[in-house]
């Protein structure tokens, strides 16, 4: 870059207030993104983190309506002149959820589509979009139907799609939310060499233990509203509280030395081998039509009460799609799976769910009720419970995901984050034996999901509880037992000790190994446990 | 996520032609169909749709859901509307007319005066073949074209882009609602909801699918907000698109054109230069009745 040429982007002094609100979202916020830079930029939900990243893409105000004052400069010139496919050609996008962006039907469409918008001839398009297919190593799925890419896969079509407009700047919004360890790795990696390359590069991302993985040249931390740390990575480490954002797991153990470890103490009953399973599965084979490939390939599994089962497995693997059978909402094609020794073909879901409550994965589409206190009666009142136990329920429900201020207001209205809460209370209301979730932890900042994964195992009612996670930390200090899922079949089970021990076949499962897990096992000898980073201070 | 319908290639006839073609040929049809009471056109035009339909080698199985729906409708319309109700018929046949059971008739010892008659049946026999006619050349469609063909087809048939993607999207509503519906029904399960059909009136009923349609509404809503940021981010109407799907004119997409447009025209000038427009009914059919 010579001295002259104007940087990619530049943030002068920038606020804005949507029109719904009474405060600004993002306020005096001032930033610079250089070429060849990696710009980690962190806060917990509600920060203003999508906000300044809608300025800087034309969201806002073309889409989102408010007050902004300030400047952004993209190669010195004020996006205030600029419409929104204009800006599209210097900076890319990739939203948080790739089944928001994803167009085309096919691979290739799909990665041609701005192409395609920019009145490119089919000549023209077909190496960028090659291009950009084979820089992310998906060229193989090209002709593959974009609705049967799984999750990981969907979040590389989105980024080929992007990438292939060529611009100089790239904005991720939480680009890992979706993806299992593995693929967040390697997405962070494809990050760091488009920044070698010279592209500027702004992350989104609660996960920032990860992204400090590809070093990025900046590191921003955003409260409430404003820039509250502006420096390298080293300086975020004692600059920030180390419970709102995950950091090393050796940099939360230092700092929380002579500080009283958290409390936890789960209280599910202690597991009776030989009692009768709650849920039990016996060779389930599945398959969602007769012309689709098996997708569950003999899952034995039994579950019994006292356990607290994490759930791993790649994107694809067949976690979402085993649990759904332990419900009913999907029957085996082969082999069968007792619900309390009774066969799931034989009984209606809504009689499971007197056993089994179930938190899916995305709240939105469950939510329907005028307050928040109605949603959380639902669940209860379908099963017929006394008008005195569903207000009991309700209200034990709210207390647990620490939402009680929002019962008088419409589910439909909140945070995505806090709509996930809400999900989860309304099933959590149900007061069900066994809880079964989804991805609790997705959409969550990092102390949101903590305190009330804390809460939910320290409250007693629930005999076993099922989480699905690509968080292996929340695994490790949250469950009993472990489950891998590798390609529909059960690659791994037992203890968490026993299951993570082996790093060569973690990676193979495409789980990667955390500085969580790595400080556990060398500590090992001193707690016999697996704890968590705060808790492992006591011990360095 | 918009999803595409469960298209595959299956090497038929309508593989091989056109979609501008076939979209013309179907419009075609529509409005043959819809120009006229006729019995002998409406039946010839349902026998060119039917013709039509084979040709997309399509087994019940792949059409039996986009059927169901159709027979709903059908059931509506002709059976409740035409023959019961006798509503539909108004305006096109004319009053009075000879009763099918003259005499009434004896069910489960109970004698009843069913003022059906034999015009009537006939008018839903017409609408019938009106609507299948319709049905069988439409209904193909998602089955049978290619996902990636549609905003290009739509465009190349003269819709300015915007609206020739508004017409892609439109035809991937249907199945994506409908995968949409069954995610939500499955989680309102999962929270002990079962539709009982059978209990309260039309007021509890609707608050008691309220579960289901306003969340599935309400992503209707927020995914088209999505889809259009999407677009945005992309550069969408930012000067005129290009498509990468490419179309082929062959040689007898040239003559299905050819054909649709003469079957149209010879329809309409029977239909207005020979009078055969209004309904009329068959002496065979009231043969058929004495």
């Amino acid at each position: 870059m010579t001295e002259n040429q104007p940087l990619p982007l530049v943030v002068e002094n920038l606020t804005f207030q949507y029109h719904t609100r009474s405060t600004p979202a993002i306020q005096n916020l001032d930033l610079v993104l250089e070429p060849g830079q990696v710009m980690l930029l962190a806060g917990s939900s509600g920060c203003g983190k999508t906000t300044l990243m809608r300025c800087i893409n034309g969201l806002i105000p073309h889409s989102y309506h408010g007050e902004m004052s300030g400047e952004i400069l993209i190669h010195g010139q004020s996006v205030k002149g600029m419409g929104l496919s204009q800006i599209s050609t210097h900076i890319g996008t990739l939203l948080q959820d790739p089944e928001r962006q994803i167009l085309g039907t096919y691979v290739l469409n799909e990665v041609c589509f701005g192409l395609e918008s920019q009145g490119m001839s089919r000549e023209e398009m077909l190496p960028k979009a090659y291009k950009a297919l084979e820089r992310l190593h998906i060229l193989h799925l090209k002709d593959k139907e974009t609705f049967f890419t799984s999750g990981g896969e969907k979040q590389k079509v989105a980024l080929a799609g992007v990438l292939a407009m060529e611009p100089d700047i790239l904005l991720l919004d939480e680009p890992l939310a979706s993806l299992d360890p593995a693929s967040a790795y390697e997405a962070l990696l494809a990050f760091r060499e488009l920044a070698d390359e010279g592209l500027s590069v702004m992350i989104v991302e609660h996960r920032v233990e990860d992204v400090l993985a590809i070093n990025p040249e900046k590191v921003l931390y955003m409260d409430d509203g404003r820039i509250i740390y502006n420096g390298d990575a080293a300086g975020l480490m004692d600059a920030v509280d180390y419970s709102r954002i995950k950091l090393p797991a050796p940099v939360i153990a230092r700092r929380a030395k002579n500080r009283p470890a958290p409390h936890f103490q789960p209280t599910v009953p202690p597991i009776d081998p030989h009692s009768q399973p709650l849920v039990s599965f016996q060779d389930v084979r599945f398959q969602y039509t007769a012309d689709t490939p098996e997708v569950l390939h003999g899952i034995n599994l039994d579950i019994r009460a006292g356990e607290v089962i994490a759930i791993l497995g790649h994107n694809g693997s067949g976690k979402t799609t085993t649990v759904k059978h332990a419900l009913g909402l999907l029957k085996p094609t082969a082999g069968k799976v007792l619900l309390e020794g009774v066969d799931t073909k034989k009984s209606t879901v809504a009689e499971a769910a007197k056993t089994i409550g179930y938190v899916f994965q995305s709240p939105s589409q469950m939510l329907f009720a005028a307050t928040v206190r109605e949603e959380l009666a639902y669940g209860p009142k379908n099963l017929r419970f006394s008008p005195q136990q569903v207000e009991e329920n309700v209200n034990w429900a709210i207390e647990t995901v620490n939402l009680e201020e929002e019962l008088p207001t419409p589910p439909l209205a909140l945070s995505f984050g806090q709509q996930k809460r809400v999900s989860i209370a309304s099933v959590l209301s149900m007061r069900s034996r066994v809880l079964m979730m989804d991805e609790p932890t997705a959409g969550q900042d990092y102390w949101n999901y903590q305190a009330f994964m804390s809460t939910i195992l320290q409250t007693p009612g629930f005999d076993a509880i099922v989480f699905i996670t690509h968080d292996l930390d929340l695994a490790l200090i949250f469950a009993n037992r472990v489950v891998v899922l590798y390609g529909g079949e059960i690659v791994a089970d037992g203890h968490p000790q026993d299951i993570f021990q082996d790093e060569e076949k973690l990676i193979k499962w495409r789980l990667m190994p955390t500085s969580l897990l790595k400080l556990n096992q060398q500590l090992w000898p001193k707690t016999g446990q697996y704890l968590r980073a705060e808790a492992l201070s006591q011990f360095i | 996520m918009l999803v595409a319908w469960n298209y595959r290639y299956r090497n038929s006839p309508m593989d091989h032609i056109d979609p501008r073609a076939r979209f013309i040929f179907s419009f075609a049809i529509l409005f043959a169909a819809t120009t006229t009471w006729n019995p002998n056109i409406l039946f010839a035009v349902f026998v060119i749709a039917i013709t039509w339909y084979s040709l997309g080698r399509l087994t019940w199985k792949d059409t039996r859901f986009g059927w169901l729906m159709i027979s709903i409708m059908l059931f509506t319309m002709i059976v409740i509307n035409t023959i019961i109700t006798g509503g539909g018929a108004g305006g096109v046949v004319p009053p009075g007319g000879q009763l099918v059971w003259p005499d009434g008739v004896s069910i489960f010892g109970r004698h009843l005066n069913i003022g059906l008659t034999v015009e009537r049946l006939w008018f839903a026999v017409s609408q019938l073949m009106r609507i299948l006619s319709i049905s069988l050349v439409f209904i193909m469609i998602p089955y049978t074209m290619d996902s990636r063909a549609y905003g290009v087809t739509f465009s190349k048939l003269g819709l300015p882009d915007r609206l020739a993607y508004t017409m892609e999207l439109s035809f991937r509503f249907i199945p994506t609602l409908a995968r949409n519906f069954q995610v939500t029904l499955d989680a309102q399960r999962a929270r002990g909801f079962e539709l009982d059909a059978g209990k309260g009136n039309i007021i509890q009923k609707i608050r008691q699918v309220a579960p289901l349609l306003i969340p599935v509404t309400m992503n209707a809503i927020v995914s088209s907000e999505d889809i259009a940021n999407a677009m945005d981010l992309r550069g969408f109407g930012q000067r005129k698109r290009t498509w990468l799907y490419e179309l082929k004119f062959h040689w007898w997409d040239w003559a299905i054109i050819a054909f649709a447009v003469v079957m149209l025209a010879a329809v309409v000038l029977l239909a207005y230069h020979f009078d055969m427009r209004l309904f009329s009914v068959p002496n065979w059919w009231y043969g058929l009745f004495n």
